[in-house]
């Protein structure tokens, strides 16, 4: 592999998202005439012909290179956004990467019908941040339980009330008996770019970004 | 035994090459004729909150006297100047050039790299002073700090706060629409500035350039204010182009400072490398009005610790200069005295060293002279660095030593 060039140095590097969205950004990019390969394997970084470099990242971790520098800019779901709260300019919506940030609950316990909800309530996430912001606006006192995968076992077993959870297509939640209580936020793939790198490389970037809008329309 | 998040402590050779920094400062700001102040790091609540508007005051590490008098550490240095030359320098002849190389504070939530809780700022105010001649000076002063510190393509935008609102009217936004169009114009946000569904407002927060995009902005500005703005924009870039700055000053409308102060002219200087500005200022003519002193000023600061971030990614520090000591004696607190009369650097040994461990010493520090006092006779020895055993001494200060 070869050594991953430094961000300053020329053409855009650019940080892609590995995971759901990788297809639809790798995608789009490649409208734009970048050559990004089908098949990344285990790499973490690719330099393209056309002198591009790509980062293949945790969706989480994309804020963070493109805040510090590391990348010009990168594709990233608006919910990381939401999460990282890192400094960095979103410049467009792809529209791919559609899903919904909600809270959701047991169908049986009808919270989603108004029924009231406990005092002592327990909430499960992995949006810890969002959750914590969207109970704090409703001055809902809660026990914010912070998990890392399969969220939606807590509230079966007793160890939430509530989960906060993206939501696609709904398949997850009917198969365990959830229904949304409350939608908090849409969710789509953004592009973001750092602020003094949008600066730095003007030209690049903007020529990007147009044609990333000329691409989806 | 650990420090609070946000702060960090200096080592002396850390501090070395921060303080070369401040020195160079200090020496743009001696050539421009702006002279040092100093204020004190507590101000009282009230006086801050005046100068930064209610919404900074978030920033604030804030307190109480036990008297409940509500105390601030200052998260800047333009408000305290502006109180001070408010009060006591009222009467001073005009315009009052300023500078200061100063501590300041701030309240974050989760501190990072560039966003520190304590943190240095050295800047310049020149207050008295209105019109294009005030901001051309701390424009160009600021260029002139960072090619001094070796930031020779360090690149400055700028842009007048006035310009922002010319547009804002010029698309139809007023009130709270206005302000939440500006917050998201200074984050850059184009996905939510779409939703306002005015193309010429995304088209402004995307928009760079020179003479061009300042004529751009002309068929959207109509505001007396906004075009005034425009005309200096375009002058500003001839002045420098005049100096040789051409390819380092440029317009960018989505420049927006942080503080609510600024009225007119403002500026952000930074390096390619580095996601956050190294410098940045502009014209606050309603502050001083806010403590009952009408006078019109403009200023600038450089995050000292944000220099030294840059520096540093550039591999520029490396010219780690040790502690100079020209002479190490022992036995004789006499001799000592002498040498150090004499102009020299003594490191003073004590009384019970052999001559074996005194060179050791010597070299490890890299001294070149030894002296030791006997009986009332003088022996002096030289000392080179042996062969491939250059004086790294394994100190705590050392630790990073490469």
């Amino acid at each position: 592999m070869s050594k991953p060039p430094e961000a300053h140095v020329d053409g855009l590097t650019i940080a892609m998202p590995k995971g759901a969205l990788f297809r639809d950004a790798a995608e789009r990019l490649r409208a734009t005439g970048i050559e990004v390969p089908h098949d990344v394997g285990r790499k973490l970084t690719v330099r393209t012909s056309d002198g591009t470099t790509l980062l293949f990242l945790r969706p989480a971790d994309v804020p963070a290179y493109v805040e510090f520098g590391s990348a010009d800019c990168g594709i990233v779901g608006k919910d990381v956004l939401w999460e990282t709260d890192r400094n960095v300019a979103e410049l467009a919506d792809l529209g791919f990467g559609y899903c919904r940030l909600v809270v959701a609950g047991r169908r049986i316990d009808r919270y989603h019908e108004g029924a009231p909800l406990p005092t002592f309530l327990r909430v499960a996430t992995k949006f810890t941040r969002s959750a914590e912001s969207f109970f704090a606006e409703r001055d809902l006192p809660v026990e914010l339980i912070p998990l890392h995968g399969s969220v939606e076992l807590s509230p079966l077993v007793g160890l939430a009330d509530l989960i906060v959870d993206l939501v696609a297509t709904g398949t997850t939640l009917r198969e365990h008996d959830l229904v949304v209580v409350e939608e908090i936020a849409e969710s789509t793939a953004r592009f973001v770019v750092n602020p003094v790198r949008f600066r730095a490389k003007y030209e690049a970037i903007t020529a990007l970004l147009d044609r990333l809008a000329t691409v989806a329309a | 035994m650990r420090l609070p998040a946000g702060v960090r402590d200096w080592l002396p050779h850390e501090l070395a090459r921060k303080r070369e920094i401040e020195q160079q400062m200090r020496a743009v700001f001696g050539r421009w004729a702006y002279e040092e102040l100093q204020t004190p790091i507590i101000e009282r609540f009230d006086v801050l909150e005046r100068g930064l508007g209610e919404e900074a005051t978030e920033l604030l590490f804030h307190f109480n006297d036990r008297r409940s008098t509500a105390l601030a550490l200052r998260p800047e240095m333009t408000t305290p100047v502006a109180r001070l030359v408010s009060t006591r320098m009222r009467e001073a002849p005009l315009p009052l050039r300023l500078a200061y190389i100063a501590p300041v504070f701030r309240y974050y939530e989760q501190p990072q790299e560039g966003r520190m809780r304590e943190l240095t700022q050295a800047g310049v105010e020149l207050i008295g002073a209105a019109g294009i001649d005030a901001d051309a000076e701390t424009l160009f002063m600021a260029i002139e700090g960072l090619d001094e510190i070796g930031l020779r393509d360090a690149r400055f935008d700028i842009n007048d706060a006035r310009i922002v609102d010319g547009i804002l009217e010029g698309v139809g936004l007023g009130g709270d629409a206005a302000r939440e169009a500006k917050e998201l114009l200074q984050r850059r946000n184009l996905v939510a500035l779409r939703k306002f569904d005015r193309p010429a407002l995304v088209d402004f927060a995307q928009k760079r350039g020179r003479h061009d995009a300042i004529a751009q902005a002309r068929s959207i500005c109509r505001t007396p204010a906004s075009r005034a703005a425009l005309d200096e924009l375009d002058a500003m870039l001839e002045r420098a182009d005049a100096l040789g700055y051409r390819s380092r000053v440029t317009v960018d409308f989505a420049l927006l400072r942080d503080l609510e102060y600024y009225t007119g002219f403002l500026f952000e200087g930074y390096v390619e490398e580095i996601g956050f500005s190294l410098c940045g200022g502009g014209r606050y003519d309603s502050l001083l009005p806010r403590f009952g002193f009408d006078v019109p000023a403009v200023g600038w600061t450089a995050g000292v610790e944000r220099l030294l971030i840059a520096l540093e990614r550039r591999g520029k520090h490396v010219r780690r200069r040790r502690h100079r000591v020209d002479v190490l004696v022992a036995g004789s607190d006499v001799v000592a005295a002498r040498e150090r009369s004499a102009g020299n650097v003594v490191r003073y040994a004590g009384s019970q060293l052999s001559d074996e461990a005194l060179v050791d010493e010597a070299r490890a520090h890299g001294i070149p002279r030894v002296l030791i006092a006997l009986d009332g006779t003088v022996r002096e020895l030289r000392v080179g660095p042996r062969v491939g055993d250059l004086p790294v001494p394994r100190t705590p200060s050392n630790w990073d030593a490469r």
